[in-house]
């Protein structure tokens, strides 16, 4: 499933301009701890969160992933936005709980190849 | 120049988790039994006790930074230091205009109480202090710079209420002055292992006491430094102009 397919289908209000809609969604990851992220997640995967910060977005570059999904009506920095695009990073945002986004995410998407 | 043994993370009974006997009076009194010459008041998202400890501590020649522990959106703790009680008192005007609007509840995580310079019971807080302001770490750090206090990013070894562990690493644009070892991550820190993701900020360590003993038994700074004002501690941390800061000391003697 292509990433756009995921933000479509979830109705998310996508905050940035320069990520890549057609990449390949591999998985989904939720956690509102960074260093656990950068531990844990895996290239392609969506990113559930309610963190705003702009490491978000360095985070998501580093590992390359194919979204983060900001939860809850979670506010996103400006920085966060500005840096997603410079990197070509994906961010949307949605006032469904992180919950509910795992949820579907997960009834949609299976983690692994 | 002098050198002299300081503490910049201690709580009063104002924080909800920290025990009774943590009175302002009785903290500097130890101080000075135990010749720690400077300490800083950091109760959570709070200050209302450090203006007695500050009037406590001018009997015993003990110099009290007014401070708080700040929790910022990302619920992450940042130790912040002021020269004058009328800053601390400005910064707390914004920490009140962006807290959570909770009462606290006493039985469940603790009583709150305000005290003054000689141990007197004035109030209880009702507000929940624990809890993430709405303001994000980058902004509590820029505004309390341009407030002319000092920022430090909390107990960053810790598992939890760590700005390390919350957002993975930390930036070197955030305008931190230094990043705080708990007592806990000494041992890791002489190991090196928490070099790298500090960005090359230095680092302090400070007791975080909840209780006296904590206090007595954590770990302090040997600072050398001209004066005991916020812009020299900047200057110890940096290590310039013959200013040094040595974390990782302890209390070695005990007066009267």
């Amino acid at each position: 499933m292509q990433i756009k397919e995921v933000i479509n289908s979830l109705n998310l209000q996508l905050l940035t301009h320069t990520g890549d809609m057609q990449a390949e969604v591999t998985g989904g990851y939720a956690s509102d701890l960074l260093s656990n992220v950068m531990g844990q997640a895996e290239p392609g995967m969506v990113w559930v969160t309610m963190q705003g910060h702009q490491n978000v977005a360095a985070v998501a570059s580093l590992i390359g992933l194919s979204a983060v999904v900001v939860a809850g009506g979670a506010p996103v920095e400006e920085e966060t936005l500005k840096k997603a695009d410079a990197n070509n990073i994906n961010i949307a945002v949605t006032d469904l709980p992180a919950y509910v986004v795992a949820g579907q995410l997960a009834l949609g998407i299976t983690n692994g190849k | 120049m002098k050198t002299l043994l300081a503490d910049f993370h201690i709580h009063t009974l104002l924080s909800p988790c920290a025990e009774i006997e943590m009175t302002p009076h009785h903290i500097v009194l130890r101080a000075a039994q135990y010749g720690v010459d400077a300490v800083a008041i950091t109760d959570h998202n709070a200050s209302a006790n450090a203006a007695a400890a500050v009037k406590a501590a001018q009997q015993y020649g003990i110099k009290v930074f007014p401070g708080m522990e700040v929790e910022c959106r990302e619920e992450a703790h940042i130790v912040v230091l002021f020269d004058t009680l009328g800053q601390l008192a400005d910064w707390q005007k914004v920490v009140d205009a962006n807290m959570s609007g909770l009462k606290n509840n006493a039985e469940r995580f603790g009583a709150q109480f305000i005290v003054d310079d000689d141990d007197n019971f004035i109030a209880e807080e009702e507000r929940m202090l624990l809890g993430p302001l709405k303001l994000p770490a980058r902004e509590v750090i820029s505004r309390v710079n341009a407030m002319g206090g000092i920022a430090i990013a909390a107990h960053v070894d810790r598992p939890s209420y760590s700005l390390l562990m919350q957002l993975g690493f930390l930036p070197s644009d955030m305008g931190l002055a230094a990043a705080e070892i708990s007592p806990m991550g000494l041992k890791e820190l002489k190991e090196q292992k928490l070099k790298m993701p500090l960005g090359g900020l230095n680092y302090v360590t400070d007791s975080d006491a909840h209780m006296m003993d904590s206090f007595i038994s954590g770990p302090k700074n040997l600072i050398t430094v001209k004066d005991l004002t916020v812009a020299e501690l900047r200057l110890a941390i940096e290590g310039t102009e013959g200013r040094s800061w040595q974390p990782g000391c302890f209390i070695t003697r005990r007066d009267g």
